[in-house]
């Protein structure tokens, strides 16, 4: 297991991590995902040695790893710009950390030779052996990248955003594949990224990171379901966050006022953001049934302009006070009303499914 | 304006630079080729290689003396490649150095640059008191040779700085992950990398020790570099023979170009890729 306590990083006034502290069990998969800025790669680079921490301890397996030489720590690393020896055949990258590796190298060409071919068999690049890395796709390329790490039989990987560089048809077949191969290697992957869709799709455990340090783990359904705090609600890139205060036990602020779930302690007046699912949200014009259904509260907001996706289309909303809202209405369902700009619309929904932060914005 | 009418303009401008760049050499190569009766100049007595075969020995001694290059040709050489060696490999060292930011980088990188801007006449006036001055003997591959180094050392520095500055750290960093030494990552990534660099910095380097003029004057004691014994053979008079041997010199140059760029050609080819991985990002 990959522990890191109270991991602290600086560069000059910048605080990259902020006394962080995360537990990588083995053999799973772990996303972490988090927004450019936060602090996510320079994790990586402490953890495999290229940056030393200011402060805090990185300990794998009961040894101190802060401290050793990176090319001594046995972990595996794939970047982002896959980073491939580019003077190189795809065969000798494979084979490049079992030949020149400072412990127990790899001297007898036929076991070398077996063992490439093995690797290259994993990701599914025979044929290419003997190929410039140069005059390989872009997908090819991730694929020596990751053979190139996986054949020194790491216990631990890893991985800089990467599909990054590959497009979207590509990145969702790597997905399976990487998590097919992970599988069978029985290995630790730790998968940095800056996409909520590749984290929650990738990680058995998701670790959200914010403002350099871990704001929530768990696995990813429960991380998408019940978000632990506005931030982590936020990069999770499906929740509308409001602010406003608490009054009477309920919710006031942007233009609404709605009762809140379950009882809450905060005292009147309070700060409190609230979260609030894009596809819980429906939208009717302004005015046009006084009435609310019972229980259901409603927000008055302009429409500014809608995103079709494909399987579902993406309305944005502007609330009296600027706040942005989205709204989702997926294509299964009834056919999707069509919205005039500038328009004043409804926005109801159940305020049983909007989940309260008192402690965080207090 | 338009290109058309600038096009013509621009060829004749062009033409006109590179006779004025080669103009000096073409005219010492057709005088070269002079008689043996006649003077470094204009006109032609008759065509000849006489010269040339005066040069190597190969015609009967005669009241012209032959050019005493023998022996400093080899010094010149010799030198210009101890000083290529030496240069190369501390050029890379310190640009190597400067990839990680250090405390007085800034001093430390005008200090070396200092070998190339400070007139050479002065640094071998300089370095020829101070060895009177300590009693040490001048010679070409001892107080020359420390001034030919410094003096080449900071070209070398700055290309391989380039070089390094365009460099990128991960691939390194890829080979470190896999359980490889630095020293062996430097040795299979990063050297295979510059090459072409390094190619580079010796070129440099080899150049301009081999015509090293003023700081050898001062520094080279009783033998001679090369040209240092021209220089003197002018003070005599001047004989065709020294076309010749320009001529013969100057081929040599080309030769050790073309190596350069057979070589530099084989090294991209090898790692062109670098910027398809850029461009990946």
């Amino acid at each position: 297991m990959l522990s890191l306590s109270s991991v602290t990083k600086r560069y000059g006034d910048v605080t990259a991590l902020d006394r962080l502290s995360v537990n990588v069990p083995d053999d799973s998969y772990v996303s972490l995902l988090g927004a450019s800025g936060s602090g996510k790669t320079t994790l990586l680079r402490v953890i495999a040695g290229f940056e030393e921490p200011d402060g805090g301890k990185v300990i794998y397996d009961g040894h101190r790893l802060d401290g050793v030489a990176p090319h001594r720590r046995g972990i595996g690393f794939v970047f982002q710009n896959f980073a491939l020896f580019p003077h190189l055949s795809v065969a000798d990258n494979v084979a490049f950390g079992l030949r020149y590796r400072e412990e127990e190298p790899v001297t007898d060409p036929s076991e070398l030779k077996a063992r490439v071919a093995d690797a290259i068999r994993l990701v599914g690049l025979e044929g290419l052996e003997a190929r410039k890395v140069t005059a390989i796709s872009g997908g090819q390329r991730q694929r020596v990248a990751l053979a190139r790490t996986l054949v020194t039989e790491p216990r631990f990987v890893l991985l800089d955003e990467p599909l990054g560089a590959l497009d979207a048809n590509l990145r969702e077949r790597m997905c399976d594949e990487l998590r097919a191969i992970r599988e069978r290697l029985k290995v630790t992957f730790l998968h940095v990224t800056g996409s909520e869709t590749e984290a929650l799709l990738m990680g058995d455990v998701v670790a959200v990171l914010s403002a350099g340090s871990i704001a929530q783990v768990g696995p990813a359904s429960s991380l998408f379901a019940l978000p632990k705090s506005a931030d982590v609600a936020r990069h999770l890139n499906a929740y509308n966050v409001l602010s406003g205060r608490v009054v009477k036990g309920g919710f006031e602020g942007a233009g609404a006022r709605f009762a809140l779930p379950g009882k809450q302690a905060a005292s009147d007046g309070a700060p409190i953001e609230v979260a609030l699912r894009f596809d819980r949200i429906s939208v009717r014009p302004a005015g046009a049934t006084a009435a609310d259904p019972a229980g259901e509260a409603a927000i008055r907001a302009r429409f500014i302009a809608s995103e079709f996706t494909g399987a579902s289309v993406l309305s944005f909303f502007r609330l009296e006070d600027g706040t942005l809202i989205q709204v989702v209405a997926h294509l299964s369902g009834p056919a999707p009303q069509a919205f005039t700009k500038d328009e004043l619309y409804e926005l109801s929904f159940n305020p049983q499914d909007v989940i309260p932060f008192i402690e965080r914005a207090a | 304006m338009e290109a058309r009418a600038l096009k013509p303009v621009l060829g004749v401008y062009c033409a006109a630079f590179i006779l004025f760049l080669y103009g000096p050499m073409i005219i010492l190569a057709i005088l070269s080729f002079q008689g043996p009766g006649g003077g470094p100049q204009f006109p032609i007595i008759e065509w000849s290689t006489y010269w040339y075969q005066h040069l190597l020995g190969m015609t009967p001694p005669g009241r012209i003396s032959r050019l005493p290059i023998g022996d400093s040709l080899l010094r010149s050489l010799t030198l210009a490649l101890m000083t290529t060696v030496v240069s190369t490999v501390l050029g890379v060292i310190t640009a190597q150095g400067f990839r990680a930011r250090f405390k007085a980088s800034g001093i430390v990188f005008y200090l070396v640059i200092l070998g190339m801007i400070v007139p050479g006449v002065l640094v071998g006036l300089g370095m020829a008191l101070l060895t009177n001055m300590l009693g040490i003997d001048r010679s070409w591959w001892g107080t020359a040779f420390v001034l030919h180094v410094v003096y080449t050392f900071p070209f070398a520095f700055l290309v391989m700085l380039a070089i390094f500055n365009r460099f990128d750290r991960s691939v390194e960093e890829a080979s470190l992950s896999l359980g490889v030494s630095p020293v062996q990552t430097f040795r299979r990534v990063t050297f295979p990398m510059i090459f072409p660099g390094v190619l580079s910095a010796m070129l440099f380097s080899f150049t301009l020790s081999y015509d090293e003029f003023s700081r050898t004057l001062f520094t080279s004691g009783r033998d001679l570099t090369l040209p240092l014994t021209i220089y003197g053979t002018f003070s005599v008079e001047i004989y065709p023979n020294i076309f010749a041997f320009g001529v013969l010199t100057t081929l040599f140059s080309f030769t050790l170009l073309l190596i350069y760029a057979l070589l530099m050609l084989r090294a991209v080819r090898s790692a062109q890729s670098f910027k398809g991985q850029e461009e990946a990002e």
